[in-house]
């Protein structure tokens, strides 16, 4: 019996181990590599980078669905400014990736060729073929934000137009805005009451077109309440900015005639910290019980706590902001708040002068043009009809 | 002259941004860090200025003896304190990093500040009440919308809903997410675009000078 296990199990046995190491060996060999490599010049940069992009290896755990043996877990990047090599390896990533955007010290740097290696579990690698010379270079134009260039110079023609018009003397009819209108009333109670006016910027920064917005808007508060000799106080938030409604409110007192009435004790710095500016300018507010307030500019948080104050005082209250997440703050606790676009209208509808008149018709029209748009893009959705929308959405 | 000089270089350095936002090139983005730096540059010095004219408000205050007036002496205290330490701590090895400074503005100043956030949360409701109250049919409209809202994302409302109606468990919530989701964010959207239709508007004007009122009005 030993014998014949002898004579016949042993080569049986021998013959099974060879074929289960022959399968063993041909199945943990090399992983097959990445493929259709591809290296470029990443467009609209600074020219500080290199995009590699590849497509997974047949041998990729992602590549669910691919006939391979699903054991390369990532590959390594490599690149040499010579084909021939040597490459040096830049970055390693795991499997599934399939771009790598190549900045490292691009700048003044030569043109580069790359590889993308293929790597499996048992560290096995298998190289793509070169791709390059690809060079790092800068643009003169994004052309990704073609979309966003042309709907900004198609608005402003519109605005130039109308300006232009404005100028020739045309005059345009501009609708009623309550928050405006009640300017001079909110002026003229505290005037009658003698109690002051309190005008806030919010806490933008001089960069802040919404904090621009609401210089201009205090310039023409300043000139009213200098004809009338209402005080007017100014606690500010940012340094710049209270340097700049320094010279707005005295040069406003100077275009009114009363530059004797200005005085710089009224416009004054509290902090730069949140909520010790609501703190201050709640203080302000219950000690001197001011008969109007004005919240003009950008706002976070302490809106509410800032007008909730001044509605408690009984004081007049025009918000006006370009913080969206505020206004409902706003017009809950406020008489008169200006929504979106009518804190940038202000100005040209309290100076009444025509030229910025004529932009504020031409802003209506811009409105109206948007309008437009969505209601055709809505309509050509409907019908499968995309261009609009996609217009839209690359110029977002 | 006074004027004119601002006039000209709001033009050319509003141009020169505008057509720099289209130009990704290094010359481009170079040219931007260096004007926001000179930004930079201005800050410390309007803040000297901004710093005498809150010293010269409150030294007023207590020389008139104004109304709070002892408020004004805890001013220049913590004036006085947080730069004192804030300087002889800045010249040490640690720096103005831990130590006194930063214990005292942890320890002070952050629970002062979260005292005042937290106010908000009653000035919300006493906001809330003067808002809801159903007078008109628009005050109604925001009345039912809020409580549909609250009820949709206080967790008890899908419980008191599923004992209600076994159908469709999560109502509440979905309710919620349907009005944020498309009155709510349509709306905000109509804000959002008429907001940037009036800042290039805004933008245009300033650039072209037909805008001064930022200058002190006038001419």
């Amino acid at each position: 019996m030993i014998q014949r296990f002898r004579d016949v199990g042993l080569p049986i046995g021998l013959a099974l181990c060879w074929i289960i190491l022959f399968s063993a060996s041909t199945a943990w060999g090399q992983p097959a590599p990445p493929t259709h490599v591809e290296a470029v010049d990443t467009p609209n940069d600074t020219g500080n980078s290199i995009t590699v992009r590849w497509q997974i290896s047949p041998d990729d755990k992602a590549g669910a669905g691919v006939d391979g043996k699903m054991n390369v877990v990532g590959y390594h990047i490599l690149r040499s400014d010579d084909p021939a090599g040597p490459f040096q390896l830049l970055q390693e990533v795991a499997g599934g990736i399939t771009e790598f955007r190549d900045d490292d010290g691009m700048a003044g740097s030569p043109a580069y060729y790359y590889r993308v290696r293929a790597v499996d579990g048992a560290g096995e690698t298998a190289d793509s073929e070169t791709v390059g010379p690809v060079k790092a270079t800068s643009e003169w134009f994004h052309t990704g934000k073609v979309y966003i260039l042309i709907a900004v110079l198609l608005y402003s023609a519109i605005l130039v137009y109308c300006i232009y018009h404005a100028r020739r003397g045309r005059e345009f009819f501009v609708r009623r805005i309550a928050g405006l209108e009640a300017v001079d009333e909110a002026i003229g109670r505290a005037t009658e009451m003698g109690r002051p006016i309190l005008y806030t910027l919010g806490l933008g920064g001089i960069s802040n077109i919404a904090t621009i917005a609401s210089l201009n808007i205090l310039g023409e508060v300043a000139k009213r309440t200098a004809e009338y000799e209402t005080p007017l106080r100014v606690p500010c938030y940012d340094p710049i900015v209270m340097n700049v409604v320094r010279e707005v409110v005295r040069s406003s007192y100077s275009d009114a005639g009363r530059p004797d009435a200005y005085s710089e004790d009224n416009v004054f710095f509290i902090t730069d910290s949140q909520f010790a500016y609501a703190a201050a300018v709640d203080g302000i507010m219950i000690r001197e019980k001011p008969a109007a307030i004005f919240y003009q500019g950008h706002f976070y948080a302490e809106s509410l706590i800032l007008a909730e104050t001044g509605n408690s005082v009984g004081a007049i209250q025009i918000a006006g902001t370009d913080s969206d997440a505020q206004l409902p703050f706003f017009i809950t606790a406020c008489d008169y708040t200006l929504i979106g676009e009518e804190l940038f209208a202000a100005s040209a509808y309290l100076s009444r002068e025509p030229l910025i008149m004529g932009s504020l018709k031409g802003q209506d029209y811009g409105k109206a043009l948007v309008l437009a748009a969505l209601l055709v893009g809505t309509v050509l959705e409907i019908f499968g009809v995309h261009w609009v929308s996609t217009f839209f959405q690359a110029a977002s | 002259m006074r004027r004119q000089v601002p006039l000209v270089l709001c033009f050319l350095f509003g141009i020169t941004m505008t057509i720099q936002y289209y130009v990704p090139s290094r010359f481009s983005e170079d040219l931007k860090s260096e004007v926001l730096n000179w930004g930079l540059i201005i800050g410390p010095f309007a803040l000297v200025l901004a710093i005498a004219t809150l010293v010269r408000l409150h030294y007023t205050r207590i020389q008139r003896r104004s109304e709070n007036w002892p408020y004004s002496i805890v001013v220049f205290v913590g004036l006085i304190v947080m730069a004192v330490v804030g300087t002889v701590q800045g010249f040490t090895s640690q720096g103005i990093s831990g130590g006194p400074f930063e214990w005292i503005f942890n320890n002070i100043q952050v629970p002062m500040d979260a005292t005042m956030f937290a106010l908000l949360a009653f000035f919300i409701a006493s906001a809330a009440y003067r808002a809801f109250r159903a007078r008109t049919l628009e005050a109604t409209l925001l009345l039912v919308a809020a409580l549909l809202v609250m009820f949709g994302n206080a967790p008890i409302g899908d419980l008191i809903w599923q004992k209600i109606s076994p159908v469709r468990p999560n109502l509440p919530s979905e309710v919620r997410q349907w009005i944020l989701d498309n009155p709510n964010l349509s709306s905000r959207r109509a804000i959002i675009m008429g907001i940037s239709l009036g800042a290039i508007s805004q933008s245009l004007r300033i650039i072209l000078g037909i805008e001064r009122s930022y200058l002190g009005g006038g001419e």
